[in-house]
């Protein structure tokens, strides 16, 4: 259960805001979207994940400063055919993970036309990250640090080397996120997640938590 | 939820009959329950098929053995059942090379790869398919010669779990082949075109299925951001497999050979409204999703017994006809 600092369970320990924001993992398969999320959200790791059948919800909160965080994440399938689907999951996303391999250089091609997609039709404020995972077979590495680097900069992402295996910068990589997210505006963030949502719920969401108070 | 090591806490085995590790999670208590019950209702059925079948290798569909596949087949039977109400056993015997001239053909990397890269993330909690005996090469065999037999549709995750229980059940690959590719060109909708058109529309069948059985319900969870294609994606694409208890599966299968895709929708409705007071008070999105969660594993649908009656006792009038037109309607409405 090492490195789990800041991603807590909200206890009332905070009196200061909450958000509440939809996250989603994209990424070739076997990539380790999942295991990135299990070790987050449960702080586990397994050597046979399960492959994910269209996507999977989980939810995990993180606290930061005086401000705790939700984050609904969507972790979806990474076959290329369950594409079709993945706009289902990321449209409304106020942040994407975006996972790649680093011992398999086409799992980076992969996640640089995630990338392109997200950026097209996404919301146009997501914040995107880019996981550069297992990191922990660095001898079996294809995809150099540097080369990923100057990708990410160049398109104004974070990146973060992870390892699922050894939790290196799974909780870093949320709380990353967490931090540039905005968690000041009006506008509230979990609005633009129900697009179909008639405006008479409105007032349900915002009662709820939905955005910052 | 006490673990002292009391006497019928020792004798419980790890594993189930299938080769599953139960799991910290699993519910002993309910499940142990069951099981004293069921005994009774297996010993039943099983001396009322093997008065139907007597030494017969094979069955002809008949209303009386719809009756009994609706109640459930022993598990003596279930493999020769399913080849025979499907067809799968007239196919192999029509093509008797077939299996072994795929397999013996060259392989198209770009079909297997994708294969490979899921054997060992199959059901990684079966004794069957941990380490390199058992059933990951036969897992193997199957899906590459699926995916080669039908290029067009090639290899879709989730029919590596369908084709894991195949091979579970008939413990032969060739047969699980041949009943698979049965299943997939005969008995589902396309679920596993590369387009998911089928599949999706399926969820949008489930949610009109919803509106007509429970239009509170219906509008409730609408009203808090719930879309159907996020609820049954895994549900129809493993059949319930990796989803529901296992002899549950088994159970839904049973009918699903003999009768059809109608009976996935039937259990899906059928979790759903068994749980409707529970996602009824769900109050925003997230809670709902946690409750959908839950309404696959529940103590109710362990009783599998039970679960399958009320799927066809509890859920008024189902006419195919009428449940097919949805289903055309839907599809019409995914581009
Ligand atoms: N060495 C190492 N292996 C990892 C790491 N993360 C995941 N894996 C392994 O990689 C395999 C795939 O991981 P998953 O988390 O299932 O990958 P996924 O991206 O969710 O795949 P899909 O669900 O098919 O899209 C599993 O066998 C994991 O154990 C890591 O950081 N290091
Ligand atoms: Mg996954």
């Amino acid at each position: 259960m090492a490195g789990r600092q800041g991603a807590q369970r909200p206890n009332g320990a905070t009196q200061g805001k909450i958000c509440q924001f939809k996250l989603v993992l994209l990424g070739e398969s076997a990539v380790g979207k999942s295991s990135l999320v299990l070790r987050f959200v449960k702080g586990q790791f397994h050597e046979y994940q399960e492959s994910t059948i269209g996507a999977a919800f989980l939810t995990q909160t993180v606290c930061l400063d005086d401000t705790t965080v939700k984050f609904e994440i969507w972790d979806t399938a990474g076959q290329e055919r369950y594409h079709s689907l993945a706009p289902m999951y990321y449209r409304g996303a106020q942040a994407a993970i975006v996972v790649f391999d680093i011992t398999n250089q086409d799992t980076f091609a992969r996640a640089k036309g995630w990338v392109k997609e997200l950026q097209r039709q996404a919301s146009p404020n997501i914040v995107i990250a880019l996981a550069g995972n297992k990191a922990d077979l660095a001898q079996k590495r294809m995809v150099e640090y540097e080369e990923a680097q100057a990708y990410a900069e160049e398109n104004s992402l974070l990146f973060i080397e992870t390892s699922a295996k050894t939790a290196m910068n799974v909780n870093e990589i949320f709380l990353a996120i967490a931090k540039k997210l905005p968690k000041n505006e009006g506008g509230g963030p979990t609005q633009s997640r129900q697009s179909g949502v008639k405006l008479n719920n409105e007032q349900t969401q915002q009662s709820e938590g939905g955005c910052c108070k | 939820m006490s673990r002292e090591s009391t006497p019928s806490n020792l004798l419980r085995s790890s594993v189930d009959g299938y080769g599953f590790n139960k799991g910290e999670n699993f519910d002993h208590e309910s499940y142990d329950e069951f099981m004293s019950r069921y005994i009774s209702v297996l010993a039943r059925r099983a001396s009322r098929w093997q008065a139907l079948i007597g030494h017969k290798t094979r069955v002809s569909k008949s209303r009386k053995v719809k009756r009994y596949c609706r109640k459930g087949i022993p598990s003596e039977y279930r493999a020769m059942i399913w080849m025979s109400i499907t067809g799968a056993e007239a196919r192999i015997r029509a093509n008797p090379n077939t299996y072994r001239n795929i397999l013996l053909s060259q392989r198209d990397e770009h079909l297997s790869e994708p294969i490979t890269m899921d054997l060992h993330r199959t059901f990684p909690d079966n004794i069957y398919f941990t380490g390199t005996e058992g059933f990951r090469k036969p897992l193997n065999n199957v899906l590459v010669a699926l995916a080669h037999k039908n290029i067009e549709r090639g290899y879709c995750q989730g029919m590596n779990f369908v084709a894991g229980m195949l091979l579970i059940v008939l413990k032969d690959e060739e047969k699980a082949f041949w009943l698979m590719d049965t299943l997939i060109n005969g008995i589902l909708p396309d679920f596993y075109a590369p387009d998911m058109r089928s599949v999706k529309a399926e969820q949008e069948l489930l949610g009109e299925i919803i509106r007509w059985k429970a239009p509170e319900l219906h509008a409730h969870l609408e009203s808090i951001g719930v879309q159907w294609f996020l609820i049954g994606t895994k549900w129809f694409l493993c059949l319930f497999a990796d989803v529901m208890p296992v002899e549950t599966v088994l159970r839904i299968w049973d009918c699903l050979f003999y009768e059809g895709p109608k009976i996935l929708l039937r259990v899906a409705a059928t979790l759903i409204l068994q749980n409707s007071s529970k996602l009824q008070a769900c109050k925003n999105f997230s809670q709902a999703m946690d409750a959908f969660k839950e309404v696959t594993t529940s103590a109710s649908c362990i009783d599998c017994h039970e679960f399958m009656k009320k799927c066809f006792d509890e859920l008024g009038p189902f006419p195919s006809a009428k449940i097919s037109k949805m289903r055309e309607e839907c599809l019409k409405k995914i581009y």
